[in-house]
Protein backbone atom coordinates (compact mmCIF):
# COMPACT_ATOMS: atom_id res chain seq x y z
CA UNK A 1 0.00 0.00 0.00
CA UNK A 2 2.89 2.55 0.87
CA UNK A 3 4.52 1.64 -2.73
CA UNK A 4 1.67 3.54 -4.04
CA UNK A 5 1.97 7.00 -2.39
CA UNK A 6 4.69 8.38 -3.93
CA UNK A 7 3.12 7.84 -7.33
CA UNK A 8 0.05 9.43 -6.12
CA UNK A 9 1.76 12.62 -4.57
CA UNK A 10 4.02 12.83 -7.81
CA UNK A 11 0.46 12.39 -10.06
CA UNK A 12 -0.74 15.14 -7.83
CA UNK A 13 2.02 17.61 -8.06
CA UNK A 14 1.80 17.29 -11.80
CA UNK A 15 -1.73 17.86 -11.95
CA UNK A 16 -2.30 20.59 -9.37
CA UNK A 17 -2.05 23.68 -11.89
CA UNK A 18 -3.66 22.23 -14.46
CA UNK A 19 -6.39 24.78 -14.64
CA UNK A 20 -4.21 27.52 -15.23
CA UNK A 21 -4.48 27.19 -19.20
CA UNK A 22 -1.17 29.28 -20.03
CA UNK A 23 2.30 29.99 -19.39
CA UNK A 24 3.88 33.16 -19.82
CA UNK A 25 6.98 31.57 -20.90
CA UNK A 26 7.07 32.99 -24.46
CA UNK A 27 6.38 36.43 -23.68
CA UNK A 28 9.42 38.90 -23.05
CA UNK A 29 8.26 40.74 -19.42
CA UNK A 30 11.37 42.76 -19.99
CA UNK A 31 10.58 44.38 -22.78
CA UNK A 32 6.52 45.77 -22.43
CA UNK A 33 4.76 47.64 -24.80
CA UNK A 34 2.29 49.89 -25.48
CA UNK A 35 -0.10 49.27 -29.04
CA UNK A 36 -2.29 52.49 -29.26
CA UNK A 37 -4.76 52.42 -31.90
CA UNK A 38 -7.75 51.53 -33.92
CA UNK A 39 -9.05 47.60 -33.33
CA UNK A 40 -9.10 46.27 -37.22
CA UNK A 41 -10.55 42.96 -35.95
CA UNK A 42 -11.79 41.52 -33.32
CA UNK A 43 -12.19 37.89 -32.28
CA UNK A 44 -14.29 37.45 -28.79
CA UNK A 45 -13.66 33.49 -28.40
CA UNK A 46 -12.13 30.60 -26.18
CA UNK A 47 -8.99 30.05 -24.97
CA UNK A 48 -8.18 33.55 -25.00
CA UNK A 49 -10.18 36.73 -26.92
CA UNK A 50 -7.58 38.06 -29.13
CA UNK A 51 -7.85 41.61 -31.55
CA UNK A 52 -5.44 43.05 -34.10
CA UNK A 53 -4.78 46.95 -33.56
CA UNK A 54 -3.30 49.10 -35.87
CA UNK A 55 -0.68 50.56 -33.96
CA UNK A 56 1.47 53.49 -34.91
CA UNK A 57 4.52 51.28 -36.01
CA UNK A 58 2.56 48.49 -37.32
CA UNK A 59 -0.50 46.13 -36.85
CA UNK A 60 -0.63 43.97 -33.34
CA UNK A 61 -2.65 40.70 -33.14
CA UNK A 62 -3.34 40.90 -29.29
CA UNK A 63 -4.06 38.16 -27.14
CA UNK A 64 -6.22 39.18 -24.46
CA UNK A 65 -8.15 36.91 -22.04
CA UNK A 66 -10.23 34.01 -21.72
CA UNK A 67 -14.00 35.00 -22.70
CA UNK A 68 -15.34 34.77 -18.93
CA UNK A 69 -12.65 36.84 -17.11
CA UNK A 70 -13.11 39.58 -19.86
CA UNK A 71 -16.79 39.10 -19.48
CA UNK A 72 -17.24 39.84 -15.79
CA UNK A 73 -14.28 42.47 -15.48
CA UNK A 74 -16.75 44.02 -18.02
CA UNK A 75 -14.23 43.80 -20.87
CA UNK A 76 -17.70 42.44 -23.15
CA UNK A 77 -17.87 41.97 -26.93
CA UNK A 78 -18.89 45.37 -27.19
CA UNK A 79 -15.95 47.02 -25.37
CA UNK A 80 -13.63 45.09 -27.73
CA UNK A 81 -15.95 45.80 -30.91
CA UNK A 82 -14.06 46.74 -34.16
CA UNK A 83 -13.79 50.53 -34.76
CA UNK A 84 -13.18 50.94 -30.87
CA UNK A 85 -9.66 52.77 -29.99
CA UNK A 86 -7.45 50.75 -27.74
CA UNK A 87 -4.81 51.09 -25.56
CA UNK A 88 -3.11 47.82 -24.52
CA UNK A 89 -0.10 47.41 -22.49
CA UNK A 90 1.13 44.13 -22.44
CA UNK A 91 4.39 42.06 -23.52
CA UNK A 92 5.69 41.01 -27.15
CA UNK A 93 6.09 37.26 -28.44
CA UNK A 94 9.35 35.96 -28.71
CA UNK A 95 7.75 33.37 -30.62
CA UNK A 96 4.60 34.91 -32.64
CA UNK A 97 6.02 37.83 -35.24
CA UNK A 98 3.94 41.20 -34.34
CA UNK A 99 1.89 39.43 -31.61
CA UNK A 100 1.95 41.01 -27.70
CA UNK A 101 -0.40 39.75 -24.77
CA UNK A 102 -1.93 42.46 -22.73
CA UNK A 103 -1.55 42.77 -19.08
CA UNK A 104 -4.28 45.63 -19.43
CA UNK A 105 -6.13 47.00 -21.76
CA UNK A 106 -7.40 51.02 -21.65
CA UNK A 107 -10.78 51.86 -23.86
CA UNK A 108 -12.24 55.33 -23.67
CA UNK A 109 -11.17 55.97 -20.54
CA UNK A 110 -11.47 52.97 -18.51
CA UNK A 111 -9.01 50.32 -17.93
CA UNK A 112 -9.32 46.64 -17.99
CA UNK A 113 -6.80 44.16 -16.14
CA UNK A 114 -6.38 40.88 -18.39
CA UNK A 115 -4.54 39.00 -15.45
CA UNK B 1 1.35 29.98 -39.03
CA UNK B 2 -1.97 28.66 -39.84
CA UNK B 3 -0.52 27.53 -43.60
CA UNK B 4 1.81 25.76 -42.19
CA UNK B 5 -0.24 23.09 -40.16
CA UNK B 6 -1.36 19.77 -42.58
CA UNK B 7 -4.48 20.91 -43.84
CA UNK B 8 -6.81 18.16 -42.54
CA UNK B 9 -5.70 20.70 -38.93
CA UNK B 10 -6.56 23.62 -40.80
CA UNK B 11 -10.15 22.29 -41.79
CA UNK B 12 -10.46 20.97 -38.30
CA UNK B 13 -9.74 24.32 -36.85
CA UNK B 14 -12.19 25.97 -39.39
CA UNK B 15 -14.95 24.33 -39.12
CA UNK B 16 -18.27 24.92 -37.09
CA UNK B 17 -17.75 22.33 -34.90
CA UNK B 18 -14.28 23.89 -33.72
CA UNK B 19 -15.71 27.70 -33.86
CA UNK B 20 -18.74 26.49 -31.50
CA UNK B 21 -16.13 25.32 -29.50
CA UNK B 22 -14.39 29.01 -29.24
CA UNK B 23 -17.63 30.43 -29.50
CA UNK B 24 -19.16 28.88 -26.84
CA UNK B 25 -18.40 30.73 -23.45
CA UNK B 26 -18.69 27.57 -21.30
CA UNK B 27 -17.64 24.67 -23.71
CA UNK B 28 -13.77 25.15 -23.59
CA UNK B 29 -13.51 25.48 -19.84
CA UNK B 30 -15.97 22.32 -19.22
CA UNK B 31 -13.76 20.75 -21.28
CA UNK B 32 -10.36 21.40 -20.16
CA UNK B 33 -12.18 20.75 -16.10
CA UNK B 34 -13.59 17.70 -17.95
CA UNK B 35 -9.54 16.79 -18.77
CA UNK B 36 -8.94 17.16 -15.69
CA UNK B 37 -11.27 15.29 -13.99
CA UNK B 38 -11.20 12.57 -16.47
CA UNK B 39 -7.39 12.36 -15.52
CA UNK B 40 -7.92 11.73 -11.84
CA UNK B 41 -9.51 8.76 -12.80
CA UNK B 42 -7.38 7.69 -15.29
CA UNK B 43 -4.33 8.18 -12.76
CA UNK B 44 -6.25 6.54 -10.18
CA UNK B 45 -7.03 3.64 -12.60
CA UNK B 46 -3.81 3.07 -13.50
CA UNK B 47 -1.53 3.50 -10.67
CA UNK B 48 -3.61 0.72 -8.92
CA UNK B 49 -3.55 -1.46 -11.96
CA UNK B 50 0.56 -1.07 -12.28
CA UNK B 51 0.71 -1.98 -8.77
CA UNK B 52 -0.94 -5.01 -8.73
CA UNK B 53 1.38 -5.90 -11.91
CA UNK B 54 4.84 -4.82 -9.61
CA UNK B 55 3.58 -7.19 -7.24
CA UNK B 56 1.68 -4.55 -4.76
CA UNK B 57 -2.13 -5.58 -3.06
CA UNK B 58 -0.08 -8.98 -2.86
CA UNK B 59 -2.95 -10.18 -0.61
CA UNK B 60 -5.64 -9.66 -3.82
CA UNK B 61 -6.32 -11.91 -6.55
CA UNK B 62 -4.71 -9.90 -9.36
CA UNK B 63 -8.03 -10.67 -11.57
CA UNK B 64 -10.38 -9.18 -9.52
CA UNK B 65 -7.94 -5.89 -9.09
CA UNK B 66 -7.66 -6.01 -12.62
CA UNK B 67 -10.78 -6.37 -13.70
CA UNK B 68 -12.32 -3.94 -11.46
CA UNK B 69 -10.19 -0.97 -12.41
CA UNK B 70 -9.90 -1.63 -16.01
CA UNK B 71 -13.65 -0.51 -16.99
CA UNK B 72 -13.47 2.61 -15.01
CA UNK B 73 -9.71 3.34 -16.84
CA UNK B 74 -10.85 2.72 -19.77
CA UNK B 75 -13.80 4.93 -19.16
CA UNK B 76 -11.49 7.76 -18.13
CA UNK B 77 -9.57 7.04 -21.04
CA UNK B 78 -12.62 7.79 -23.16
CA UNK B 79 -13.28 10.99 -21.22
CA UNK B 80 -9.95 12.54 -21.49
CA UNK B 81 -9.77 11.89 -25.59
CA UNK B 82 -13.53 13.50 -26.10
CA UNK B 83 -12.07 16.38 -23.66
CA UNK B 84 -8.90 16.29 -25.72
CA UNK B 85 -10.27 16.39 -28.68
CA UNK B 86 -12.33 19.25 -28.24
CA UNK B 87 -9.35 21.87 -26.96
CA UNK B 88 -7.46 20.59 -29.89
CA UNK B 89 -9.91 21.26 -32.13
CA UNK B 90 -10.07 24.67 -31.16
CA UNK B 91 -6.79 25.36 -31.94
CA UNK B 92 -5.54 22.71 -33.84
CA UNK B 93 -3.64 24.77 -36.45
CA UNK B 94 -0.93 25.81 -34.57
CA UNK B 95 -0.96 22.78 -31.84
CA UNK B 96 -0.40 20.09 -34.46
CA UNK B 97 3.00 22.27 -34.80
CA UNK B 98 3.74 21.64 -31.71
CA UNK B 99 6.22 19.68 -30.59
CA UNK B 100 5.53 18.51 -26.98
CA UNK B 101 2.42 17.67 -28.02
CA UNK B 102 3.46 15.41 -30.99
CA UNK B 103 6.09 13.96 -27.92
CA UNK B 104 2.82 13.37 -25.98
CA UNK B 105 0.71 11.90 -28.99
CA UNK B 106 4.21 9.65 -29.71
CA UNK B 107 3.66 8.83 -25.87
CA UNK B 108 -0.48 7.78 -25.96
CA UNK B 109 0.63 5.84 -29.00
CA UNK B 110 3.24 3.88 -27.21
CA UNK B 111 1.03 3.50 -23.68
CA UNK B 112 -1.27 2.10 -25.85
CA UNK B 113 1.20 -0.30 -27.55
CA UNK B 114 1.97 -0.99 -23.99
CA UNK B 115 -1.96 -2.10 -23.28
CA UNK B 116 -1.73 -4.29 -26.12
CA UNK B 117 1.19 -6.11 -25.43
CA UNK B 118 -0.06 -7.01 -22.02
CA UNK B 119 -2.89 -8.13 -23.08
CA UNK B 120 -2.13 -10.70 -25.73
CA UNK B 121 1.19 -11.46 -24.04
CA UNK B 122 0.58 -11.55 -20.10
CA UNK B 123 -3.08 -11.31 -19.21
CA UNK B 124 -3.99 -14.74 -19.16
CA UNK B 125 -1.20 -15.62 -17.26
CA UNK B 126 -1.55 -12.77 -14.64
CA UNK B 127 -5.25 -13.78 -14.39
CA UNK B 128 -5.14 -16.75 -13.07
CA UNK B 129 -2.32 -16.14 -10.75
CA UNK B 130 -3.77 -16.52 -6.80
CA UNK B 131 -3.18 -14.24 -4.22
CA UNK B 132 0.03 -13.53 -2.75
CA UNK B 133 1.87 -15.51 -6.01
CA UNK B 134 4.99 -13.96 -7.35
CA UNK B 135 3.94 -11.83 -10.60
CA UNK B 136 5.47 -13.22 -13.77
CA UNK B 137 8.23 -10.83 -14.78
CA UNK B 138 6.61 -9.67 -18.52
CA UNK B 139 4.15 -7.55 -15.74
CA UNK B 140 6.61 -6.29 -14.15
CA UNK B 141 7.59 -4.72 -16.85
CA UNK B 142 4.74 -3.72 -18.58
CA UNK B 143 3.41 -1.93 -15.43
CA UNK B 144 6.56 -0.61 -14.91
CA UNK B 145 6.21 1.01 -18.73
CA UNK B 146 3.08 2.12 -18.32
CA UNK B 147 3.87 4.12 -14.71
CA UNK B 148 6.58 5.90 -16.67
CA UNK B 149 4.55 7.02 -20.18
CA UNK B 150 1.68 7.77 -18.86
CA UNK B 151 3.32 10.14 -15.95
CA UNK B 152 5.38 11.31 -18.97
CA UNK B 153 2.12 11.97 -20.83
CA UNK B 154 0.99 13.84 -17.98
CA UNK B 155 3.85 15.97 -18.16
CA UNK B 156 3.84 16.92 -21.74
CA UNK B 157 0.28 17.98 -21.37
CA UNK B 158 1.07 20.31 -18.88
CA UNK B 159 4.12 21.38 -20.67
CA UNK B 160 2.27 22.10 -24.00
CA UNK B 161 1.09 26.12 -23.09
CA UNK B 162 4.69 26.82 -22.20
CA UNK B 163 6.35 25.87 -25.69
Amino acid sequence: MLKIVPFIAALTLLTSTAIAHHGWGSYDAAKPVTVTGPILSSKFENPHATITVRGSDKVWTVTLAPVSRMTSRGATDKVVAVGRNISAYGYPSTVEKDEMRAERITVEGKTYEMR
Amino acid sequence: MVGEAPAIFVALEQSGFASAIRQSPWLYPAANVGHIVSLLFFAGTVTVMDVRLLGGFAATAPARVLAGTRRLALAAFAGMALSGFILFSAEASHLVLNSVLQLKAALIGAGLVNVALYEFMAKREVEGLPPGAIMPARARIAGLLSLVIWIAVAVCGRSIAYF
